[in-house]
């Protein structure tokens, strides 16, 4: 499979060689096969609107019987002749031109919509391979700019020669633009200061090679499903199944002897048995859940190929619907490295690349082209991607300075006093000892979980990186660039200020990272070098 | 400390003060003093307002309300007196303690009463500046000035009560930084 999936690359690479981008003048139309896409996303946009009235609809008729009937032939007809008619005319209301270095779309049918947009603010393209576009060699070229998440483009049916060329045109032409053709881009998009990045990228003009860093295998997705939860991406597909499934299910317990209802119901049944039949139905369901996961982790994540060409990283990954992601380096905020307490055991690591987020816009994690994820790599796999992104960057170091135990008290005082004091209160005076002994729990549970998040939250700076490790069972490393930093916040309550200890918090454009309770003459040293990083550097931070 | 510890000719003295380039040293300057009292005045208004309201439906002689209603009665009055009190006596001390600096290179807001919170806007990162004018701080001549940075909206940074002049010459300030307008 990993064979396959560098061959393939090396395919598009000959490819692209001869394939002209600019279409001219004229405008054109998509490949024949965009009509099934349009059918099908119009299918899917108008089943997500009526996905609220099919059980009134089940109720109201048995459709099962019905289902043989001539009506039911009918009504099935005349909604794909819809799809299909609508297909139709979303495709010949689609054109698209690419033209002086400008991607140029007209689409919409009622609503009229023209979209442009320059090379030199595009700042990733994603090309997706739908199943049904496989076999014909069919692409869907995603454009993102930097702007909101509403100026997206999408070119829905190109050849894939032709989506491969697009992108080099369009990467091209930001090194270009990089080395110093300063076009006039609107004030919003930052992107013009990288002059100083720009030696980097010249050198490098042979786009074709393209460096394949990681690959991962099914068993490393299988590991990686296991030990992240991806359950939603099966059950957000399969939810207008769930009542069916449920039923089917309970029918098979019922098979095998284990009554739901009854046992509930049933008095006769010892505490101990109900609990065995408990626990095992936990443990079933958490294999379904695992199972469920792996399956999800396998669509989404199945021929996964992380690969660099010139200044862009590029993931290639999906089971049925291929997608492929790719991300200028020089926009990468922050490199984040999870491990879930089963990434421990396992020794396995989740490597997280982000970019800016766009705000108050929610993406999919896994799908979202700003935080290209490696999943589920060995802990050495972990430090040589995270120094090929930033080079000498040491996540694992020794030196972390350690948050101060007041943080323990602080959070146990201003958090959990008043549910533990409320539930002792309620204990003490209904005179319960359960109540009391919870109320005790509670409070044991809460000072171990701030006790471990306080032993592993840590902050430490070497020449170039800013290092954050952080986590309660789990930990996370987090390494980023000073001058990349948008905000500085320093935080200090009267109390902190009594015991010399202050918070920091640094605002990138992939989100904040605070670290409390350090020593108030460290935070201010970091805050002003941090500063001074930023304001002497001048370097950009996209 | 990082790489640019030993970079030559470049400068981030305090505008009004020549000190070193350091956070603590701010000069910092309070806000305009009205901002305070608009809002000791809106948050006095507000809760005289409602608690006016309550008690006239209590007392009058119209139409009849429910028993429960009229049980309610004093424990409305009594949270909504304490609310606003804690809400006038919060910016009573509050406001007081914005303050705010303008250096060469950026810009700085310290405010909080309890968590006091010093945040600091580099004009390189600055994408755009807003000016904000409710209709109070249009009678007091008031603005506030905000600006956005990649962060995110949660991360505006904002600067509340400025006399208008002020906060248009801050303004000015930022758009004429060569970070921001030379592109």
């Amino acid at each position: 499979m990993d064979t396959k999936s560098v061959e393939e690359v090396k395919a598009d690479a000959e490819v692209k060689a001869g394939v002209e981008v600019e279409t001219g003048d004229a405008w054109q139309r998509l490949a024949l096969i965009a009509i099934l896409y349009f059918s099908v996303r119009n299918i899917k946009n108008s089943a997500q609107g009526l996905i609220y009235i099919i059980p009134a609809l089940a109720i109201g008729s048995n459709i099962l019987s019905n289902l043989n009937s001539p009506e039911a032939y009918i009504t099935i007809g005349v909604l794909v002749s819809t799809a299909v008619i609508s297909g139709l005319i979303s495709f010949f209301m689609y054109t698209f031109r690419i033209h002086n270095q400008h991607v140029e779309i007209h689409t919409g049918v009622f609503q009229r919509r023209y979209t442009n947009l320059p090379f030199w603010r595009i700042q990733n393209v994603k090309i997706e391979h739908p199943f049904y576009y496989r076999p014909f060699g069919y692409a869907l070229v995603v454009l993102d700019t930097a702007g909101s998440g509403k100026e997206e483009a999408n070119i829905v049916a190109v050849p894939l020669a032709y989506a491969n060329a697009l992108r080099k045109q369009v990467l091209a032409e930001k090194t270009k633009d990089d080395g110093g053709n300063h076009h006039q881009a609107p004030v919003s998009d930052s992107e013009i200061n990288e002059a100083d990045n720009a030696g980097a990228y010249q050198n490098n003009t042979n786009e074709h090679d393209e460096e394949v860093l990681n690959t991962r295998s099914i068993g490393d997705i299988v590991i990686h499903g296991i030990t992240n939860n991806r359950v939603w991406i099966i059950l957000g597909a399969a939810a207008p199944f769930y009542d069916d499934a449920i039923g089917l299910v309970s029918e098979w317990l019922a098979d095998k002897g284990l009554q739901l209802n009854q046992l509930v119901g049933e008095q006769t049944v010892a505490w101990w048995q109900f609990g065995l039949y408990a626990f095992v139905i936990l443990m079933m369901l958490m294999a379904a859940m695992a199972l469920l996961s792996v399956g999800g982790a396998l669509f989404t994540f199945y021929g996964y190929t992380l690969s660099r060409s010139d200044d862009r990283y590029i993931r290639r990954s999906g089971l049925l619907n291929k997608q492929e992601v790719s991300m200028r380096a020089s926009r990468i905020q922050m490199i984040t490295a999870k491990q879930d307490w089963l990434d421990k055991v396992l020794k396995r690591v989740n490597l997280y690349f982000e970019q800016n987020s766009t705000a108050g816009q929610q993406v999919q994690e896994l799908m979202s082209p700003n935080k290209l994820i490696v999943p589920s790599v060995t802990e050495q796999e972990a430090v040589a991607l995270s120094q090929e992104v930033m080079p000498n960057c040491q996540l694992h170091r020794s030196d972390y300075l350690g948050i101060s135990k007041r943080f323990i008290l602080h959070w146990l005082l201003t958090a959990w006093s008043i549910p533990v004091s409320i539930l002792l209160l309620i204990g003490t005076v209904s005179a319960e000892l359960d109540i009391l002994l919870a109320s005790l729990g509670l409070l044991i549970l809460a000072s171990l979980l701030l006790t471990l998040r306080w032993w592993r939250w840590g902050i430490a700076s070497d020449s170039q990186y800013v290092y954050i490790r952080r986590g309660r069972i789990g930990v996370d490393y987090l390494c980023f660039e000073p001058y990349k930093i948008q905000q500085v916040i320093v935080k200090q309550s009267v109390f902190m200020r009594r015991r010399k200890l202050a918070s920091i918090k640094f605002v990138l454009a992939s989100g904040s990272v605070t670290v409390p309770f350090l020593p108030e003459g460290y935070v201010k040293t970091l805050a002003n070098n941090v500063l001074l990083e930023v304001e002497s550097t001048r370097k950009s931070w996209m | 400390m990082f790489s640019a510890s030993n970079t030559g000719g470049f400068s981030n003295e305090p505008l009004s003060q020549d000190d070193l380039p350091a956070l603590e040293a701010l000069p910092l300057t309070p806000v305009s003093k009205k901002y305070r009292l608009i809002n000791l005045g809106v948050s006095a208004t507000i809760t005289l307002l409602i608690l006016s309201a309550i008690t006239t439906g209590r007392y009058q002689t119209f139409f009849s309300i429910p028993d429960e209603l009229r049980r309610i009665f004093p424990y409305a009055f009594a949270v909504v007196a304490i609310l606003g009190v804690l809400w006038f006596t919060y910016h009573f001390f509050a406001d007081k303690k914005i303050k705010f600096a303008v250096r060469e290179q950026d810009i700085s807001k310290q405010s909080g009463l309890v968590f006091r919170q010093l945040s600091c806007q580099p004009i390189l990162r600055v994408q755009h500046v807003e000016l904000k004018r409710g209709p109070l701080a249009r009678w007091a001549g008031l603005a506030s000035l905000q600006v956005f940075s990649a962060g995110g909206e949660m991360h505006t940074f904002e600067i509340p009560g400025l006399e208008v002049d002020d906060a248009n010459r801050i303004r000015q300030f930022i758009l004429d930084h060569k970070d921001v307008s030379a592109r």
